[in-house]
């Protein structure tokens, strides 16, 4: 088991006035080696449930397991230490810093790790090859088109080896030839051991049959099928 | 290389080539605090340089200087009282002497004229050293011009002048020689006469002088003599060596300390600056950072990452500020300050000097302003580096 | 070259200029200041000097160590400010 959630509630401004329960008493379990779908429309919970398997936020109540480590028991410290070694993200907005050159971008991660320049430069190279790049590595972010930049964000999510990749909205920019590479980049991915989840409503994602599982979230509540 | 200090070496990369993306902005910060900092220094060095040069450039100064007073005035000293001084013991020798101010009135310079029995002054003998020609004593109607005199005088050739007594009749006066010019700083406006003569310019009776310089046999009871002069001369004020040395440490301290008072108010703006700039967080800053935790960066990386920015704003700003200051004190004389040094006066002898720049001149410079910068960044840079991450990549 | 070692070059290259004015002083010290020095005390010490030569304009400020502390208002009433030298304001002129 990759990711374990038990009883898991949100509940944003706990106390104040514009309180909101955003889950309640989600349960779901996902195995490692498994690439699944959570769809649901904006507002449902969807990236409120992403957040909290990405370790970015701790559950109010309920206990959340992720890679082995049980998430609300876990300081702010630990819990970034933990989500840089198991997750990888890639953003509906990519959240590619424009300024920075391709590779550059792709290796933000590993600056606080202290990894060298070099070894840098060559981790990201065997990314940006792989992911047929090459001819925009010293690019700026900021001139390159939005099916590079998708990649580039895969690349960042991929730098650090991590075993988890959260995907949130992929397709909503990308025309339905560069969404179904996209895929095509998911399904081998998964195929090198990693575990996929990916939040879409795209048919295009939902219909995929490589696709395990989906998992719909309506109002906070999951329904699993 | 261990890891802990390759991140560091990463966080600082990083820190740089941010800087350098918003050049125009930060390259302008730097300028303006660098530009502060060269003003509070090149202040800081003048007056410290003065007060040093003062301390060795007269510390062969008079050991006691008895002046008359009357009504709270200073005025000419009769010279019977050098008999009242005579039971006094420790008293090696007494001399008077006549000296005041001359005012020019076709160019508006006042000179200092001084007339002084130089047999009777220690070093007396050896005073042509520093004469580039005579002492003006061998015969009647002798002067010797400090360089800044000379010059004032546009003298073009000519070794005469005249000067006017108070009843307006002429005094001619021959030039005998010039001061060396390494005592500038000490003879720039001297117009060194004989006794006779001064006394003749000033028309000062034979009876009086302007004070007496006296000197003692043992150094270490100067003091003590001055009490006995001051017990036995009730209507004079006595000045000695220490005290004399003492007025230079406190103008120049009064000086410093004004200005400084003057350029905190600009550190103060700056300050304000610099917290206005690093507390009004732009939403590309605020995604920056967020997308930068998303991705596994601590706060700490993140407030390491501003420490960095604002150390190497200030850092640079500093080094470039102190290093302008000692070059426009060391070769352009501080010409900046020269109009507020110099004051009103006519002659501005060159303020030539070398200056001196003590190790706690540089930490009381580099508290007054990289501190106040880092301070006034480091609340700024822990209130941006606690964003959450969920709320920036939203 | 990493940004670091920019950094690291400019403050090098300041701080070796610095050594190098520094150096200058203290050669200038040396060579030009010390043998002069004696100059210095055989004129303070023969003609009784008090003060340095910085400020003409008047007594307080061409004499401080030998002048009242109140002698600017007995020589202008309307000096406004005398210290560290009338700077900004000329006494008036009647």
């Amino acid at each position: 088991m990759m990711i374990e959630l038990e009883s898991v509630n949100k509940i944003y401004n706990q106390g104040q006035p514009n309180e909101v329960q955003a889950l309640y008493d989600v349960d779901l379990v996902i195995e490692a080696n498994s690439m699944v779908c959570l769809r649901g429309a904006s507002g449902s919970g969807k990236s409120t449930l992403l957040s909290i398997i990405g370790c970015i936020l701790p559950p109010t109540s309920g206990r959340a397991t992720v890679a082995g480590k049980q998430l609300s028991r876990l300081p702010d410290r630990f819990m970034t230490i933990h989500r840089r070694q198991t997750i990888g993200f890639i953003f509906q907005q990519f959240n590619i810093l424009p300024d920075l050159t391709v590779q550059e971008n792709i290796s933000l991660p590993l600056l606080p790790l202290g990894v060298s320049p070099e070894e840098r430069r060559m981790r990201a190279k065997v990314l940006i090859e792989r992911l047929g790049i090459s001819h925009r590595q010293n690019f700026p972010a900021g001139q390159i088109s939005g099916g590079e930049l998708q990649r580039v964000a895969i690349a960042r999510a991929l730098i650090n080896d991590q075993p988890i990749i959260l995907a949130d909205e992929p397709t909503a920019h990308l025309d339905t030839k560069l969404s179904k590479e996209f895929l095509q980049i998911m399904v081998d991915l998964k195929k090198t051991g990693k575990t996929i989840i990916i939040a879409s409503h795209d048919p295009l994602v939902t219909e995929k049959p490589e696709i395990d599982r989906i998992i719909d979230v309506t109002d906070g509540r999951v329904d699993v099928s | 290389m261990s890891p802990a200090f390759e991140k560091h070496l990463n966080l600082l990369d990083y820190a740089l080539s941010s800087l350098w993306r918003r050049k125009m902005k930060n390259l302008g910060i730097i300028t303006v605090f660098a530009g502060v900092i060269f003003l509070v220094a090149s202040f800081q060095i003048l007056t410290s340089s003065l007060t040093s040069i003062a301390e060795t450039m007269l510390a062969k100064t008079p050991e006691i200087v008895v002046q008359k007073m009357s009504a709270g005035r200073q005025e000419s000293i009769p010279l019977s009282y050098l008999n009242r001084l005579d039971g006094v013991f420790g008293i090696r020798a007494a001399v008077p002497r006549i000296w005041g101010y001359y005012f020019d009135e076709t160019s508006g310079a006042n000179y200092t004229v001084m007339g002084v029995e130089r047999n009777a002054m220690p070093e007396g003998q050896r005073l042509e050293m520093v004469i580039d020609g005579s002492y003006p004593d061998a015969e009647p109607g002798g002067a010797a011009l400090g360089r800044e005199v000379a010059a004032n005088m546009n003298l073009a050739g000519r070794r005469t002048f005249s000067l006017f007594r108070p009843d307006l009749s002429l005094k001619t006066l021959r030039i005998t020689g010039i001061f060396a010019e390494s005592t500038n700083l000490l003879t720039g406006d001297l117009l060194v006469t004989s006794l006779d003569d001064a006394r003749d310019l000033f028309a000062i009776p034979d009876n009086l002088a302007t004070d007496l310089l006296v000197y003692v046999t043992n150094p270490n009871e100067i003091s003590t003599i001055a009490k006995k002069i001051a017990a036995r001369l009730p209507d004079t004020r006595v000045l000695t060596r220490p005290q004399i040395l003492k007025t230079y440490k406190v103008v120049f301290g009064w000086r410093s300390g004004f200005a400084s008072i003057c350029l905190l108010a600009a550190l103060a703006a700056f300050a304000i600056l610099a917290w206005d700039k690093a507390s009004g967080l732009s939403v590309e800053e605020k995604r920056e950072i967020g997308i930068l935790k998303v991705l596994g960066w601590q706060t700490t990386d993140i407030l390491t990452l501003r420490y960095w920015e604002s150390l190497t704003v200030a850092g640079l700003a500093f080094l470039i500020g102190c290093t302008a200051a000692y070059f426009h004190v060391l070769f352009l004389e501080g010409s900046l300050f020269r109009p507020v040094l110099l004051g009103w006066s006519v002659i501005h002898p060159s303020l030539k000097i070398l200056p001196v720049f003590a190790a706690g001149d540089v930490l009381l410079i580099f508290t007054l302003s990289v501190l106040p910068y880092l301070a006034a960044t480091v609340i700024p840079a822990w209130r941006c580096s606690t964003i959450s991450p969920d709320a920036a990549v939203k | 070259m990493r940004p670091t070692h920019s950094l690291v070059l400019i403050i090098l290259f300041l701080l070796i200029l610095d050594t190098a004015l520094y150096a200058h002083v203290r050669f200038q010290q040396e060579t030009v200041q010390r043998p002069a020095a004696h100059l210095n005390d055989i004129v303070t010490a023969g003609l009784g000097l008090t003060d340095l030569c910085l400020a003409t304009e008047a007594r307080y400020t061409r004499h401080p160590a030998v002048s009242d502390p109140i002698a600017p208002f007995m020589d202008h009433l309307g000096a406004m400010e005398h210290f560290p030298t009338g700077s900004f304001w000329a006494p008036p002129q009647d």
